[in-house]
């Protein structure tokens, strides 16, 4: 089976620091993978690559066996790659509602429509009411993101991203900076993806991790160290070394 | 009819004054991102300044220059202070746009109130009229002494960003003001220094220039887009890149004007357009956007 | 009120307050003519400014272009009024989308200067071209057929205001159409964070030149309405000024909300009317000082003003019920 998602070799440096050697990753649909790794291990810049903000200087990417490598990130989105942000990028004037039926009229390629009204385009409703119901932001649908609580922004970006119909799902630290009353929301909406999306998750809170994926992968100075299930990672004494002491910090209680 | 040399002389000196009065704007917008359409008032305040200490006081033209720099500095700063620093930073660039036409159009009525429309001039001391031998060429010696503050103003403002403490935390700031300030780089003061020093230099270039850019009530609003395109092509915060493109406009304008009189501003904006179209963060920044 | 009934609203209310101005003021029709049409110009900048976030200062090139088009037009081809305003409007569109392929890669300072060079530029070519453009002098002898072959331009600007007033309400309509449309949610949205819209899939070069295009086409139509209601084209509508002066009348309305632009036309024209008598420096020193009031303290110009105070009156009225 083609895998969803399929890089190799991807390399990237910065001036003479190599900030991505040699990565392979393959990600079939249903995969729940996460990325982990010290801080300046590259994941942030790995995403990048692969979305298509940084250009590599090695390296192939294939989004369903087409080359991608040297596609623009916006084509990268319309061909099902998708990505959130580590802190949340909303548009701060417009209501959830809004940033929905624009994900979603952007999907459909409707947006060059000058004179249709948004109201009566069938069906889009529907799909925006659904969406809020899935990640529980119906309360909020015609609030402002300016005055948006933190955790729900979070949410929105969830429901973006969805909103887009992806074939693989970046989530660049999903919980980051959630306060843990508002995590408990992001959990649940990360257990709700459909089930035939293929999902990378970036992130450093290791329940959350051990919790989620199916696989771990495990990056270090910008390369791939080892890759298994959560039991082989957490016994692998190279994930330890590198990673030493921010297990302890992970789990320390909040 | 002009010889190549008399074209190449009034390209080179009105280039230069295209400099000293563009510097500060450039330093300006590229330390504290504002764009500031009212540049171009504090030069034509110097000139006024000047003007009437010579004309009306009898002041010599030395003390008439250094006196009307100091007032128009003097008078800026509170400026910076009230004003600009409420509006600093690239997000802002609407609101600077409008606050600094507003202020120009207000500098406009009130030196029209104060002295009236009519052109100003500045007498030249004895020893700036007549003109320079240089083998077997003369030279103007007004356009002589304007070439050499040109060029002393590049070279001691090199001097100032290369080898002072001031330069050096000015140009962090420049790169990075986050950064400057979390080293403790006192960013307020340096803004407020900053923005003597330009004004400082648009007031001199505003006196030294007033033969090439007559002093009138307009004078602020007619030269700023000279100013502007100064800035924008040599790449803001750029000193040199400022003085080059002070000289090329300096040069292509004043060619223009003698070469092709009929097209000559039609050539000036088209040349403008294909550098900011191919390179928009100025030719002499060379970093595409 | 849903937004739709807003709209329709604030088309009526333009139309009756336009129609209310005829009546009121029968010796002004040249100014309130003038006002009407500078008021469609005024919202073609606040589709490019207030719904895309695009800084420019070269609206007057894409109104000069629209009324030299149609000018022309009009002394040497035809004469019919729709037919004319049409020339003007894909003019103005034709313009927007060359110069804004090129020009709106720029941002920032860079964009400012292209903007004014593009006019500037215009400005020269329609100067130098005398034979056809009648140059400083500018282009007259403009004289329009009757509209739909019914009205007749009469001599005192009867059928000029009341054409005028007619376009204004409709292109006030045309607007809130296009900015509510899924074409207007995507503009707004590469107003606040282009690099989001790009996450979402969209290229926000496509939508800043469409949006400039479409202000062009308005512009446009704002240019051949002023030519056709004054019978002439003066140079200067392709001055700098004249973009500045659309820029002023905006942020003094309030940008972002359509009936903004119409609001700060009407205000900055008929203060201009009132001290117009005066020396003109007095005029600048007034406009000066409310430009810097405004940025200072009035940021969203006269609409936020009015809605702020409107908000207050209803959280007072909201709590006066509640005591009672």
């Amino acid at each position: 089976m083609t895998p969803r998602l399929s890089v190799r070799g991807l390399s990237k440096s910065f001036g003479g620091v190599a900030a991505a050697s040699e990565i392979d990753l393959d990600l079939h649909p249903g995969d729940r993978c996460a990325l982990i790794g010290p801080n300046g291990a590259g994941k942030t810049t790995f995403v990048n690559l692969v979305t298509g903000v940084l250009a590599p200087d090695q390296g192939r990417i294939e989004l369903d066996g087409h080359d991608v490598t040297r596609l623009s990130a916006q084509r990268r989105v319309r061909l099902g790659l998708v990505r959130t942000f580590q802190v949340a990028r909303l548009f701060r004037g417009m209501t959830v509602r809004e940033h929905l039926e624009l994900a979603i009229l952007e999907r459909e390629g409707r947006t060059a429509s000058l004179f249709a009204s948004i109201r009566r385009i069938p069906g889009l409703a529907d799909e925006v009411a659904a969406l809020l119901g899935t990640l529980g932001l119906a309360p909020v649908a015609g609030t402002t993101v300016a005055t948006l609580a933190y955790g729900q922004q979070r949410l929105l970006e969830i429901a973006l991203a969805l909103a887009l119909k992806p074939k693989v799902l970046i989530l660049d630290e999903p919980a980051a900076g959630v306060p843990h009353a508002e995590s408990r929301r992001i959990l649940d909406a990360l257990d709700r993806l459909p089930a035939d999306l293929a999902v990378l998750m970036i992130e450093h809170d290791m329940d959350l991790v051990f919790r989620f994926a199916q696989r771990i992968v495990v990056l270090a100075q910008g390369r791939l160290l080892c890759s298994g299930t959560a039991r082989e990672i957490a016994a692998d004494p190279r994930v330890r070394e590198v990673y030493l002491g921010s297990r302890e910090h992970a789990h320390r209680a909040p | 009819m002009q010889t190549v040399l008399g074209i190449a002389i009034d390209g080179v000196a009105y280039g230069m004054i295209l400099f000293i009065i563009s510097v500060g704007l450039s330093v300006t917008l590229g330390l504290m991102r504002v764009v500031n359409l009212a540049h171009g008032a504090f030069a034509m305040v110097g000139g006024y300044l000047a003007s009437f200490a010579a004309q009306r006081l009898g002041l010599p033209f030395e003390a008439a220059a250094a006196g009307a720099i100091l007032l128009t500095v003097v008078l800026a700063l509170p400026l910076e202070r009230l004003l600009y620093r409420r509006i600093y930073g690239s997000a802002n660039e609407l609101a600077q746009v409008l606050l600094t036409i507003g202020l120009t159009f207000v500098v406009v009525a009130g030196i029209n109130y104060l002295f009236g429309p009519t052109l100003k001039r500045i007498p030249l001391p004895g020893y700036l009229e007549g003109v320079v031998e240089l083998g077997p060429k003369a030279i103007p010696t007004h356009r002589a002494f304007v070439i050499a503050v040109g060029m002393a103003a590049i070279a001691g403002l090199w001097w100032l960003l290369e080898r002072t403490d001031f330069g050096v935390k000015l140009r962090a700031a420049v790169d990075d003001p986050a950064m400057a300030a979390a080293l403790g780089i006192r960013t307020e003061r340096l803004y407020a220094a900053t923005f003597a020093l330009g004004v400082g230099l648009a007031a001199l270039g505003g006196i030294l220039g007033a033969e090439l850019l007559p002093l009138e009530p307009y004078y602020a609003i007619r030269y700023i887009v000279l100013f502007l395109a100064v800035v924008a092509v040599g790449g803001a915060g750029s000193v040199f890149g400022s003085a080059g493109a002070a000289l090329a406009l300096g040069i292509v304008d004043t060619a223009g004007k003698y070469l092709i009189p009929d097209f000559g501003e039609f050539f000036f904006y088209a040349a403008m357009i294909l550098i900011l179209f191919r390179w928009p963060n100025g030719f002499f920044r060379r970093r595409t956007a | 009120m849903s937004p739709h009934l807003r709209d329709a609203a604030g088309a009526a209310t333009l139309a009756a307050a336009g129609l209310a101005a005829f009546w009121l003021f029968p010796e002004d029709l040249g100014l309130l003519t003038r006002i009407a049409a500078t008021a469609l110009y005024v919202l073609s900048l606040d589709l490019v400014l207030g719904y895309c976030g695009v800084a420019t200062l070269g609206q007057a090139a894409l109104f000069g272009t629209g009324a030299y088009a149609a000018g022309i037009a009009a002394v040497h081809l035809v004469a019919e009024p729709m037919v004319l305003l049409l020339i003007g409007g894909v003019a103005g569109g034709l313009i927007a989308l060359a110069t804004g392929a090129l020009i709106l890669r720029a941002h920032g300072l860079a964009l400012l200067m292209l903007t004014i060079a593009v006019t500037q530029m215009a400005h020269e070519v329609a100067n130098k071209a005398r034979w056809i453009t009648g140059g400083s002098d500018g282009l007259s002898g403009i004289a329009p057929d009757p509209v739909l072959g019914l009205f007749r331009f009469d001599l005192y600007g009867r059928t000029s205001y009341l054409f005028a007033l007619a376009v204004l309400v409709v292109g006030l309509l045309v607007a809130q159409r296009i900015v509510r449309s899924p074409f207007g949610l995507a503009c707004r949205g590469v107003r606040e964070d282009p690099l989001r819209v790009a996450a979402l899939g969209g290229s926000p070069r496509r939508y800043l030149i469409g949006m400039y295009t479409i202000s062009g086409v308005f512009a446009g139509v704002a240019g051949a309405l002023t030519a056709v209601s004054t019978g002439i084209v003066g140079l200067d509508s392709l001055g700098f000024s004249w973009s500045a002066e659309a820029l002023v009348m905006l942020v003094l309305g309030g940008a972002g909300r359509l009936y903004g632009a119409i609001i700060g036309t009407v205000a900055f024209m008929a203060i201009h009317h009132i001290l117009a008598a005066t020396d003109p420096f007095h005029w600048m020193l007034f406009i000066g000082l409310f430009l810097m009031g405004v940025v200072l303290f009035a940021p969203g110009g006269i609409a936020a003003a009015a809605e702020r105070a409107l908000e207050r009156a209803a959280g007072w009225l909201r709590r006066a019920g509640a005591r009672a």
